[in-house]
């Protein structure tokens, strides 16, 4: 069923909070400029096909996938874009691997680009569009309308990312310091990484608790910032890209599975659910893409692992429920440097979303940098020899949870 | 049951019943179809919701923006297919090259050649008075030595004097910032 498929490179743009130097398809065109130039037998020419993505409506600009066409190459070329809101990233990795895994005649190398430049429109505006869909429900439970941004949208995300806080805080009883110490090692890691947004080479855990609450338990410290961005990568097949570089990336497994339904419920379903740091999602994500990778061990076969943790607790969650850790250990993992740097299994060593944050690039530069550190490019290299990695994305309280899970050898089961 | 804000019902009703065509065929089709719902206002939000879009223009265009402070047209040119483009562009999509910044600019002349047009009755960016007294026209004008062609009304002119492929000249503000708006629209010459 379906060709190996491998990465053959990877690229970013400079991501900064404002990228006015440059508008839309110019962003992206600098991270294709990036991902092509580590694969020099290879020019916008040869690319076969395109997926490409970003959120929809964060910044105002409609289908800006065929107003950047000439920009990415894509002229008289088949061009799709996928957007599925958080995870818009993860998903056209995703749909890159599908493209050309689907054995269509002629296409053979597929350039996957996701993006979001933030600065030019108001994030928490195309969030309310998510945030209508429960005002139904605000209202059955006596709750006005004038409240609803001191309830869900406080803040934005983050009102249901403390949500995801409290539940796990309370299930693997940690504290607030557990937290500023993934965002220390974050912020650390971005230091290193060249396109990468919040640099902070001299956080302290003390620093981050110094800054004031958004909403409890995260602090301003804590919380991602809003980055304009792009990444770009380029999927082939198996001969193409032993062609093309040393050591190519197999994609053996993805994955891409919902359970959340909001905090409340979109258009008053309910939440399905009471404690939104379980997580089956994430679990059935993993289990799928696992599965198909023919890893039964994660903990002992993953050598990197990229999660998408806008907020730090996330982060800790995230490790536990992709099954990279035990449940309720993950702290003690940061606490003993197990996850960091030259740790026996690194984690977010780009300095992750919670520095970075591009939203419709994020889920992607995730399985992006974790193919460049199997192949040794990476930005923030880690020292020992990464074999197999994982890029995973979440999407929000009520979008998918994206997996890929890479190697330098072909495991994939289906064949 | 559906959500139905009561005020915007009202507007659009409005704005249907002034123009002057007959529209009724399109209600009856409507409602033929499906059940009607029974209606319930769960919440009437009057107030405006704020969404302030922009786009950056890049560094390209912004140079070509600039330019229309000292009212200069600026293009640039591909140096492969020799394509120039109003506005400036990085990348030409037909050679798949990128135009480097530092070269290739091209100055050009503020008169050029209609290649098409539209008449309208309306106003887009005036909810209170939508329907304009005078019909306006807009134009798309190829600037002269380039191959592609931007958008402007037309001024001073009669919707049955317009021809396509008929010559065009730039009218400027008196005063010019830097921006789109330093272009009133374009005379028949």
């Amino acid at each position: 069923m379906g060709r190996q498929v491998c990465i053959a490179s990877a690229g970013f743009s400079e991501h900064a909070s404002k990228r006015s130097d440059v508008n839309m398809p110019e962003l992206v065109s600098e991270a294709i400029e990036d991902c092509l130039k580590k694969v020099p037998s290879v020019s916008v020419n040869d690319i076969d096909a395109f997926v490409n993505g970003n959120m929809p409506a964060f910044e105002g600009s409609n289908i800006p996938e065929l107003w950047m066409t000439d920009w990415m190459g894509a002229r008289n070329k088949p061009l799709m874009r996928i957007t599925t809101g958080g995870t818009t990233g993860g998903s056209v990795a995703i749909g890159g691997y599908y493209t050309v895994t689907a054995e269509l005649p002629g296409i053979d190398t597929v350039l996957a680009i996701a993006f979001e430049q933030q600065s030019q429109g108001d994030t928490s505006t195309g969030l309310a569009s998510v945030a209508y869909g429960e005002i139904s429900v605000l209202n059955t439970l006596g709750i006005s309308y004038e409240q609803l941004t001191q309830l869900l949208s406080a803040g934005a995300a983050i009102g249901v990312a403390s949500y995801q806080a409290t539940n796990y805080m309370r299930r693997s009883k940690i504290t607030e310091e557990d937290l500023a110490r993934v965002v220390v090692q974050n912020r650390h890691n971005a230091a290193n990484t060249w396109w990468a947004h919040l640099k902070m080479p001299d956080l302290t855990i003390a620093d981050v608790l110094e800054t004031p609450y958004i909403s409890y338990p995260l602090r301003y410290g804590m919380v991602c910032p809003a980055s304009d961005g792009a990444c770009a990568m380029l999927f082939t097949t198996e001969e193409k890209a032993k062609d093309l570089c040393d050591i190519p990336v197999y994609v053996n497994g993805v994955g891409s599975v919902a359970n959340e339904s909001g905090v409340l419920g979109y258009n008053g379903s309910g939440a399905g659910q009471l404690d939104t740091s379980e997580q089956l999602g994430a679990m059935k994500s993993a289990e799928l893409a696992f599965g198909q990778a023919g890893i039964s061990f994660p903990r002992k076969e993953i050598d990197y692992a990229e999660v998408y943790s806008p907020f730090p607790n996330q982060e800790l969650m995230w490790i536990e429920r992709l099954g990279l850790f035990e449940e309720n250990t993950a702290s003690e993992m940061y606490e003993t440097g197990v996850t960091a740097l030259n740790g026996e299994l690194p984690i977010n060593c780009s300095g992750g979303v919670n520095s970075t944050n591009a939203i419709g690039a994020s889920a992607m530069e995730r399985p992006a940098v974790a193919a460049l550190q199997i192949m040794g490019k990476a930005s923030n290299q880690v020292p020992k020899t990464v074999h197999t990695a994982i890029g995973h994305g979440w999407g929000g309280i009520i979008n998918l949870i994206t997996m890929m899970v890479m190697s330098n050898k072909p495991t994939r089961k289906i064949k | 049951m559906s959500v139905k804000i009561k005020e915007r019902e009202s507007e659009v009703f409005k704005i249907i019943n002034t123009t002057n065509h007959n529209i009724n065929h399109y209600k009856n089709y409507n409602q033929k179809k499906f059940k009607i719902m029974t209606e319930k206002i769960v919440v009437a939000n009057k107030g405006l919701v704020r969404a302030e879009f922009a786009f950056w223009v890049g560094r390209y265009m912004d140079k070509f923006f600039d330019a229309f402070e000292n009212k200069k047209i600026l293009g640039n040119k591909c140096p492969k297919c020799g394509d120039v483009f109003v506005p400036p562009r990085k990348i030409c999509g037909k050679c798949n090259i990128m135009i480097p910044f530092d070269q290739n600019w091209v100055d050009l002349p503020d008169t050029g050649t209609l290649k098409n047009y539209t008449i309208t009755y309306y106003k887009i960016n005036d909810r209170a008075s939508r329907k304009v007294k005078k019909p306006q026209i807009i134009g798309m004008v190829q600037i002269d030595g380039s191959n592609t062609a931007i958008i402007y009304r037309l001024l001073d002119i009669e919707p049955e004097e317009v021809k396509i492929e008929m010559k065009v000249k730039v009218v400027w503000e008196d005063k010019t910032k830097g921006d789109p708006s330093d272009i009133k629209g374009f005379v028949k010459i």
